[in-house]
């Protein structure tokens, strides 16, 4: 048949910003061809509260608390990124206790993130179930959060050259029993959903990304390593002491929605690993480096960053020797993992578009920051 | 900024190929950067791109210094190199006004990142694909990173006629 | 034809049942119930703000010393004090803490020399209008007045 046949005007639906599965305020402008998208338009900044603008005109303190609220389910990780930042700047380390703690929320902090992704992801596609489960453990990490520094989300918890908090008692034994009881749990999420034939059906070989575009899209993370680099900033360029640990990176090996959640699955795995070494060798001593009590640094720069959960979160950090950051860049994963989706979703169709932008695993507050 | 030079095989290999268009080879708390003319940047990315394998474009931002009269803007590319598994910052210094050459000939990434440029401290970058704002509304007033914009300033007028209200101050 | 029979006895469908069904005791329900029962939140939590009273004097502990004010990050705390000419000591006469811009990080409570400003275990404070989220310094002694419902 002639492709002309049955030619149609090309039709523009507005998808969001109020639709339950842009996971926020994204709004996506869909160009299709019956049902086959021929092209998106991202509109984004519907949440942007310019949290670059606010950290230079704040201290070195008091921004602390503003970047947990960029990629909130996420807040542990956005925290230790800025620390590693200005610690960098003013050229002090935490000490080895206070590394030791940092890793062990963080990790939480991932395996909390990925199974957010996993409960919403997997409402998105239609098994309504698994979130029940994910928000059941997710639960758990939060508790731990909770009694640790106070809060659940938007955490705080560590300060620029270590922690504020001391661990409480049972925080150890906290940890080793979720990190116990998590991998079957795991288990139970895999019987549910890997060898289900909807959910395979919904996800194998839809939004294909394969490792060059990745690379040329800048795109990071899961969605990175799904298409089979094996790419991790905690082993390639290690900060906190994650070289002290022994744990795998997850590969994938087509770059499509079903890889990637593979990758997130086993990735959780991996962080409940690391948790337990972690815990299992927390060294004793200060929890604070030698810090002045106004923090100052030198005029210079810096970049630095870490593997969030969504992939690469970086902090180029200006100072001009003052009490105020000249600029403070953040360079949030979501967002640029997000400009791929143009790519994926030509070609697919509608119903596939959900599926693309569950598996990015955006979250507006740090696109649109 | 105290900084110290910084030698390498690549820093020899980019003199001999730029000559007099790079500027500066630094290093910084362990970081490396290389300063540049601005017309060459894109020159430089592109040798980086396939000659060293710097592949992979972390970030482009910039950071605006008013005081500085003629080199109003530093123009910054963060690069990565997956094979060296290097970290390498390029910056450019660039005049209110300049346009600046497009990167996204070299790295599609810099589509959304430069668009957030412009958004933000209003360079404007020659040749790019889609040249619109992307966080703020398309019709605002003003680009809030500059440091002559104050954080409470707001533009009135597209606030009155877009949602209704008066901005309060 | 393994997978063909998976297929055809649903193998997967009930692997996934099987996990559904281990959930169904009643035991394992997580649920909280909320407004009937309520949670127990932990230690360190940082909710309501308070500003404590030595309990055997019942002088206020706090030194109006500004700290808290200079810490938050969004400028909402505002101390005003007299100097006493006898003692020569600052006395704290008005107190005001904005809950409804407050973004519970801690930053003031961790200022404090004299542990008078804390952040409490209190997570209800819901008003009737944004003004009664500005608390005074008799709300923050003695915890929020609750506003009498008119229907």
């Amino acid at each position: 048949m002639p492709e002309t046949f049955l030619d149609s005007t090309e039709l523009i639906l507005n998808m969001g910003p109020q639709h339950p599965s842009t996971h926020g305020v994204l709004r996506v402008i869909l160009k299709l061809d019956g049902e086959k998208v021929t092209g998106t338009d991202c509109v984004i900044g519907y949440l942007h509260r310019g949290v670059e603008k606010i950290g230079e005109n704040r201290t070195y303190v008091m921004f602390a608390p503003y970047v947990d609220r960029m990629d909130y389910v996420a807040a542990v990780s956005n925290g230790l990124g800025y620390c590693l930042a200005i610690e960098k700047l003013l050229g002090v380390e935490a000490p080895p206790r206070a590394q030791a703690v940092r890793v062990i929320l963080t990790e939480l902090n991932r395996i909390a993130s990925h199974l957010f992704w996993l409960g919403t992801h997997a409402l998105d596609i239609g098994a309504t179930t698994p979130v029940m489960y994910c928000l059941r453990e997710r639960e758990e990490v939060l508790k731990i959060f909770e009694a640790y520094c106070g809060a659940r989300l938007t955490t705080h918890a560590f300060r620029i050259g270590g922690l504020q908090y001391e661990t409480y008692d049972g925080f150890e034994q906290q940890c080793l029993a979720f990190c116990d009881a998590f991998p079957a749990r795991v288990d139970d999420y895999e019987a549910l959903l890997t060898g289900n034939r909807i959910w395979i059906d919904r996800l194998k070989g839809v939004g294909i990304l394969n490792a060059d575009d990745c690379k040329a899209y800048g795109v990071t993370g899961p969605m990175l390593r799904a298409a089979g680099v094996k790419w991790d900033i905690r082993k390639a360029l290690p900060y906190s002491g994650y070289e002290k640990y022994d744990f795998e990176i997850p590969v994938g090996y087509n770059g499509d929605t079903y890889d990637r959640y593979i990758v997130r699955m086993q990735e959780m795995r991996q962080s409940a690993r690391i948790v337990r070494q972690a815990v299992q060798s927390l060294p004793e001593g200060p929890i604070m480096a030698k810090v002045p009590k106004v923090i100052k640094p030198a005029p210079g720069e810096v970049y630095v960053s870490i593997e969030a959960p969504k992939g690469e979160l970086g902090y180029y950090v200006v100072s001009d020797g003052t009490i105020n950051p000249y600029r403070l860049r953040v360079r949030p994963p979501s967002f640029v993992n997000l400009q791929s989706l143009d790519k994926m979703a030509k070609g697919a169709l509608i119903a596939d578009v959900v599926a693309i932008i569950g598996t990015i695993d955006i979250v507006l507050g740090e696109v649109d920051r | 900024m105290e900084s110290a030079p910084w030698e390498s095989e690549l820093t020899l290999a980019m003199k001999a190929e730029f000559g007099d268009s790079v500027l500066e080879f630094s290093t910084h708390r362990g970081q490396e950067f290389v300063v540049a003319k601005a017309d060459s940047a894109i020159a430089i990315l592109e040798y980086l791109k396939y000659e060293a394998d710097y592949d992979y474009l972390v970030d482009v931002t910039a950071v605006h210094w008013p005081k500085r009269a003629g080199e109003e803007f530093d123009l910054v590319y963060i690069l990565y190199s997956f094979a060296r598994n290097h970290r390498l910052r390029v910056k450019t210094r660039i005049a209110d006004g300049y346009k600046p050459q497009t990167s996204v000939t070299v790295h599609l990434t810099a589509n959304w990142l430069e668009r957030e440029v412009f958004d933000m401290f209003g360079i404007e970058f020659a040749g790019h694909p889609d040249p619109r704002r992307i966080l703020m509304p398309d019709e605002w007033k003003g680009h809030p990173l500059r440091k002559d914009y104050s954080i409470v300033q707001m533009d009135d007028a597209w606030v009155k006629e877009n949602l209704g209200i008066e901005s309060g101050h | 034809m393994r997978k063909f029979l998976r297929t055809i006895f649903l193998i997967d469908l009930f692997e996934g049942l099987r996990v559904t069904l281990r959930y169904q005791h009643p035991k394992n329900i997580y649920t909280e119930q909320y407004p009937a029962e309520r949670p127990q939140v932990a230690e360190r939590y940082r909710g309501a703000p308070r500003l404590n009273k030595n309990p055997d004097t019942n002088e206020t502990l706090c030194i109006s010393c500004d700290l808290c004010a200079i810490a938050c990050p969004e400028a909402l705390i505002v101390v005003t004090s007299i100097r006493n000419p006898e003692t020569r000591r600052k006395e704290l006469t008005e107190f005001t803490y904005d809950t409804s811009r407050c973004m519970f990080c801690g930053l003031c409570e961790d200022a404090c020399p004299v542990d008078a400003l804390e952040l409490t275990q209190d997570f209800e404070f819901a008003q009737y209008s944004r003004d009664g989220l500005i608390w005074d310094r008799q709300m923050l002694e003695d915890g929020p007045r609750p506003t009498p419902y008119k229907a």
